[in-house]
């Protein structure tokens, strides 16, 4: 996936202005308003996130669990969650993604190590 | 493509800068293999090797982190797990594949006093096996991760196999019942015992904090010469601390010989072991090592009884397998008699264990006998310090424990100077003294410590 968020993170006075209109894309997106994190939304039907899922912590399962099944309610009932359990902004954290890159690091380098042509240098 | 070349960059240059090792046709005299290791201090590491001239190397980092010092139950195991796992340089599976591409083979061990970690290679790649050793000692990651999804993953099977093994178990609650605590810890993880209790990767990682420091470890060498050892040592082992980051130090008791009975019921054979005080790693008492052979030394001729007393009166009774040990550690020593087989074979076995016993204290034993059990207790002493793996693990906690390896020759010395008369005395003050019996198997047939007239 190609994603610009690297080349405006190296430069500060592009990412001042672009992030309020991330913030407001990110409320606009209505994911908080159902109490989910963004990593919450990531797809799950992959090697890789599957191996990710089992690598969190059991308190951290427990209420990615719950977040869905949560906003899963909401869903069925056509509402949102009252404000105050909104996902604040500050909440909102990678808890998943960091662990998804490792694994794919991973997973590439296994491959990279199962595909591998052998150089003698000496 | 491999993105990293197998060897990383600081490896290959001083490789290349190196030149050529040493080679040598069949003609030219080999540069005084002396057979015993050379020793050195390297900015606080000790470090000995041996130069046999042959094509392969083993290259191990000892350090004293075996059962008897790990200050919750398990952690040695899990250290020895975590060897050669994720380290901040490169992951486990490429440390695996690189050395699989040079041909290397990678093991960890650990016994009751040491913890050993093994590369056996090409003598060519010497540079790089010394640098893994380096990295895996001073920059293992410790991951959650690897601690669940491998570790714990063979636990259960480690556990079978452990219980499976009767000798062991009868072995290990000899121990238990002979030291209590340090050297009587179980040496693996057995099965009814509470295990995510006390380990986990956090404990394994400050139990290596304190463990692989300098003076804790050292780095032993087998098909290397000095010089070329002492230059990788030099280079990689830098990163090694002096002493544990987080201050803590190891915990170590003097070791206090108790003694006593246990018995244990299995389904899946019969072992005794019948067990005194012993001999300690510096040979304080050479006459144990000769009685231990006297006693149960293996026949060296196929097809004939031996020499030694309880094979010659085990030769009638079928199953039995005996085995007699002076198990050495650093500061105390365990005389074991180990019978294993069918039950009644074993009962029998273990009342002539104590009936030959009570004859070498009424010095009923022939001077033949005697000089053939020095003679054999000589040979297994020397050449458990010539063959590679045990000479390794020797060396090491020799350098470890006591600052020097081994002195082999004032060791046979004091074999050569054992007589029957010492026998004697030596055997009587251990009938006097309080035996260590362990049971495993068929209680119903396994004799009571009492019925074979020992003290316990």
């Amino acid at each position: 996936m190609v994603s610009l968020a690297p080349y405006v993170l190296k430069r500060p006075w592009l990412t001042k202005m672009l992030t309020p209109a991330a913030n407001w894309y990110a409320s606009a997106a209505g994911y908080r308003q159902l109490g989910l994190r963004y990593d919450d939304l990531l797809e799950e039907e992959n090697e890789a996130v599957q191996i990710a899922l089992k690598r969190l912590s059991a308190k951290e399962s427990y209420e990615r669990v719950y977040r869905i099944r949560r906003s899963v309610q909401c869903s069925y009932t056509h509402k949102l969650l009252p404000k105050d359990q909104w996902t604040k902004p500050e909440e909102d954290v990678p808890y998943l993604r960091s662990i998804l890159a490792q694994v794919e690091a991973e997973l590439a380098e296994k491959d990279a190590l199962d595909s591998m042509t052998v150089i003698k240098k000496h | 493509m491999i993105s990293r070349s197998a060897l990383s960059r600081s490896a290959q240059q001083a490789a290349r800068r190196s030149g050529v090792v040493p080679r040598r046709g069949f003609a030219a005299a080999a540069a005084a293999p002396t057979g015993s290791y050379e020793t050195a201090d390297i900015n606080g590491l000790k470090v000995a090797s041996k130069d046999t001239q042959g094509p392969t190397t083993t290259l191990a980092v000892v350090a004293k982190a075996g059962t008897r010092y790990q200050p919750l139950p398990g952690l040695t195991y899990g250290l020895e797990q975590f060897a050669f796992k994720t380290t901040q340089r490169r992951s486990a599976l490429r440390i695996a594949r690189e050395s699989e591409l040079l041909g290397g083979q990678l093991t960890a061990s650990h016994t009751r006093e040491a913890l050993v970690i093994e590369a056996s290679f090409l003598r060519d790649d010497l540079p790089y096996f010394a640098e893994l050793l380096a990295e895996v000692v001073s920059q293992t990651k410790y991951t959650t991760h690897e601690f669940h999804e491998e570790i714990e993953r063979i636990l259960p099977y480690k556990k079978a196999a452990v219980n499976a093994d009767v000798a062991g178990l009868a072995l290990d609650n000899a121990h238990a019942v002979a030291f209590h605590s340090g050297l009587g810890a179980a040496l693996n993880p057995s099965p009814s015992a509470p295990f995510n209790k006390y380990v986990n990767e956090e404990y394994v990682a400050s139990f290596a904090d304190v463990v692989y420091s300098k003076p804790n470890i050292a780095v032993v060498a087998d098909g290397a010469g000095a010089q070329s050892l002492s230059k990788w040592v030099d280079q990689f082992f830098k990163g090694v601390p002096a002493a544990a980051r987080s201050g803590q130090t190891l915990k170590t008791e003097a070791t206090k010989y108790f003694g006593g009975e246990q018995r244990t019921s299995h389904a899946s054979g019969n072992s005794v072991v019948i067990a005194f005080p012993g001999s300690d790693s510096t040979g304080s008492k050479p006459e144990i090592e000769v009685l231990a052979t006297l006693l149960g030394a293996q026949p060296t001729i196929k097809w004939a009884p031996g020499f030694s007393l309880l094979s010659k009166a085990t030769a009638g009774t079928p199953g039995v397998s005996v085995a007699s040990a002076n198990q050495a550690y650093s500061d105390a020593g365990l005389l074991t008699v180990q019978l294993t087989g069918a039950a009644a074979s074993v009962r029998k076995a273990a009342e002539e264990t104590v009936k030959a016993l009570k004859n070498i204290a009424a010095g009923t034993v022939s001077k033949e006998d005697v000089a053939k059990a020095i003679a054999n207790a000589k040979f297994n002493l020397l050449e458990k310090a010539q063959t590679r793996g045990s000479s390794v693990l020797l060396a090491g906690s020799g350098l470890v424990n006591n600052g020097k390896v081994q002195d082999l020759v004032a060791l046979t010395k004091s074999l050569d100077a054992v007589t029957a008369d010492k026998l004697k005395t030596t055997a009587k003050a251990l009938l006097d003294g309080k035996a260590t019996v362990s049971s495993v198997g068929d209680l119903f047939v396994l004799p009571y410590a009492e019925e074979l007239g020992l003290r316990v």
